[in-house]
């Protein structure tokens, strides 16, 4: 009934508007369901003392008691200084690794799509593989990891990747560097391929060396990707959980247990779900200050 | 300032060659354009000169020192690009300065010689913005204002005026004379715009298919081009091409017997520029029926047919509908009122002509 009286004509001028609102309503529902409600539950849980969280129990009474206990645990402050170091250097790794390999395959050579296609894979493989797959290098009896260093010379007996502090922390986060670092590198291509090659005419004509044109022209006109890929690796770190879970489960004595371990531990080990959500939601705000930070230092130049 | 020679440079890429034997002197402080279609070789001329692109053979000398094997840095010559090639992340001052930064000068000698060339290019009042602040014609001259605060031997320019509008471009064609005027630095210059070229030139190279064509100044290459390619290439309108039969130092031209050089004989090509066409009765008369009229004001573009026994070069292996649109032009100036299709007398005076050999386009004088 095109142009009947009662029609819904959605190509109006007049109506356009309301289409848009009507395409974006599964969306918006969907992300209603998943991501809002549950937020709201455990800002809601991290202020009562619940077990287990069941929707159909009336609610507890209102109480801060989660959170002083998160202040003043040292599990929190460890979980905190864990993630920290975890963030500090893996994205720095990530951020160098990846701009690396994407200056490298941003050149012309035979095999360049070749080299591409290997930079990128990692970001391919599927979390939990890679994580196997680091599990057997670093195995303390049988791992690649020992042997290379037993035949270089660089140790004289196996290391016990596991159960020492340090060593694990290291297994774990490399990694996550070796996972995290092609996002990097395909960010940074997509960026270098936008910088015009004028740019470098005019340096080489103006007598920048390489490193010069790195420095003054590659790296600035880069800031702008570099600075919201680094935000996306750093909330992926915050909120990774399967490669440290399954590499080493937060130990040993808790030198990889990150803010979401601990979240995880709380509510499904421990059953303690009102402060696994108060943990969440401290996370959540250090989340949201860590990315406005990051954002605002990376100057807005094109 | 230095002398700038080029001696046979050649370029290819695999089994295409795009510059054959490249040989050029320029003069110091001389303004040199080279011009022609796209594709002709005239950029990766320019860019071998820079060093931004190797010679696959031949040298190249700047004031005397052979830069062929040196790196652009090396070279001491600046170039302007076409799209500025500004850096968007600094300022005005630093991109003017980066040259200078690069080279190690002390920054308060970058800062007094980046302050005089804006002086010069009247942009003392950017130099704390960004180049995304600027309009094209400021950025323009930011970009020159890179390139003369070097204080290089050469200037090297690719196509600088071709992202301006129409206004700008004349504009800062007249200010980029004036600059060379002032300067007096060897400048080599690039464009597709045969107008920029004939403005602005003192010599005009003319460039097709990686050969040079014609090197000249302005006048003697719009007055005795070497070739028809050349004839054609420059004026606007171009050049009419006719044909006709050269018997005994004379041929029929719109029905009248013309001179033409003891040189031709047989078939020739007739060149007649559209301004060297008049209205009225001169030494060689014919009537016309325009079949488009053109008005511009203080002139008037007439187009009208060929005479059958005059029709253009290749005009019957066109398409039916290219040579219904066959068309001569005549530029008049100060003409009567012309209607189409309505008969107009028009002549022309014989030693205009200028004669070309069919086959190989060269001119017969």
């Amino acid at each position: 009934m095109a142009g009947g009286r009662f029609s819904l004509d959605l190509a109006r001028p007049s109506r356009q508007h309301w289409l848009g609102y009507v395409l974006l309503t599964p969306a918006v529902l969907l992300i209603a369901a998943i991501i809002v409600y549950p937020l709201f539950v455990s800002i809601d849980l991290s202020f009562q003392n619940v077990g287990i969280a069941r929707l159909d129990q009336p609610r507890r009474p209102f109480t801060l008691a989660n959170y002083e206990r998160l202040f003043s645990s040292p599990d929190f402050w460890n979980a905190c200084w864990v993630t920290l170091k975890l963030i500090l250097v893996v994205t720095s790794a990530c951020c160098v690794l990846g701009l690396a390999t994407a200056l490298l395959v941003n050149n012309r050579f035979r095999g360049r799509s070749v080299a591409r296609l290997l930079v990128a894979m990692p970001w391919a493989v599927p979390e939990v593989i890679a994580v196997v797959i680091f599990a057997w290098i670093f195995d303390s009896s049988f791992g690649l990891m020992n042997w290379v260093f037993l035949s270089l010379g660089f140790i004289d007996r196996t290391i016990n990747w596991f159960s020492d502090p340090d060593a694990a922390f290291a297994v774990v986060a490399t990694t996550m560097i070796w996972k995290g670092y092609p996002f990097v590198s395909i960010m940074s291509l997509a960026g270098l391929q936008s910088i015009p090659e004028d740019y470098y005419s005019a340096a080489r004509v103006d007598g920048a060396n390489a490193l010069q044109r790195l420095r003054f022209i590659t790296l600035p006109s880069l800031m702008p990707v570099i600075g919201v890929t680094t935000v996306l690796v750093m909330l992926w770190i915050f909120r990774d959980f399967s490669i440290i879970y399954v590499l080493t489960g937060g130990g040993p004595l808790k030198a990889t247990q990150t803010l979401s371990i601990m979240t995880y531990e709380q509510a499904f080990s421990f059953f303690r779900m009102g402060y696994a959500s108060a943990v969440g939601v401290v996370t959540l705000v250090i989340c949201v200050v860590a990315a406005k930070l990051t954002m605002r230092r990376a100057p807005d130049t094109l | 300032m230095a002398a700038i020679v080029i001696d046979r440079v050649r370029k290819s890429y695999g089994a295409l060659t795009v510059l054959k034997d490249f040989s050029l002197d320029i003069a110091d402080g001389e303004f040199v354009v080279l011009v022609g279609p796209s594709g002709c070789g005239k950029s990766t001329m320019l860019k071998i000169l820079a060093g931004l692109e190797a010679a696959s053979a031949g040298t190249i000398r700047i004031g005397g020192r052979d830069v062929t094997d040196l790196a652009p840095g090396d070279r001491d010559i600046a170039m302007v690009f076409q799209n500025y090639a500004l850096y968007p992340h600094l300022t005005v001052a630093s991109n003017m300065g980066f040259g200078l930064k690069m080279r190690g000068t002390p920054a308060d000698e970058i800062a007094r010689r980046v302050g005089e060339a804006a002086r010069i290019l009247d942009v003392e009042h950017l130099l704390e913005r960004r180049p995304r602040q600027l309009s094209g014609g400021q950025r323009q001259r930011v970009a020159l204002g890179r390139a003369i605060v070097r204080e290089p031997q050469a200037f090297l320019m690719d196509e600088p005026l071709s992202n301006l509008d129409a206004k700008l471009r004349v504009h800062m064609r007249a200010e980029i004379g004036a600059l060379h005027q002032r300067l007096g630095v060897t400048t080599i210059y690039v464009t597709h715009d045969q107008i920029e070229a004939m403005t602005m030139a003192n010599r005009i190279v003319i460039i097709k298919d990686g050969e040079i064509q014609q090197i000249a100044d302005p006048e003697t290459m719009f007055e005795r081009p070497a070739n028809q390619f050349v004839a054609g290439f420059i004026g606007s309108p171009g050049m009419n091409f006719l044909t006709a039969r050269a018997e005994q130092g004379v041929a029929q031209l719109f029905g009248t017997s013309v001179p033409v050089p003891p040189g031709a004989d047989g078939a020739i090509t007739v060149g007649l520029r559209p301004e060297h066409i008049e209205a009225g009765d001169g030494p060689v008369t014919f009537v016309a029926r325009p079949n488009l009229v053109e008005s511009l004001g203080s002139e008037k573009y007439i187009y009208f047919a060929a005479p059958e026994d005059n029709r253009p070069p290749g005009f019957l292996t066109r398409s039916e509908e290219d040579r219904r649109g066959d068309r001569l032009i005549a530029r008049l100036i100060n003409s009567g009122p012309i209607r189409i299709g309505e008969p107009v007398t028009l002549s022309f005076d014989p030693a205009r002509l200028h004669v070309f050999d069919p086959a190989s386009g060269r001119a017969i004088r």
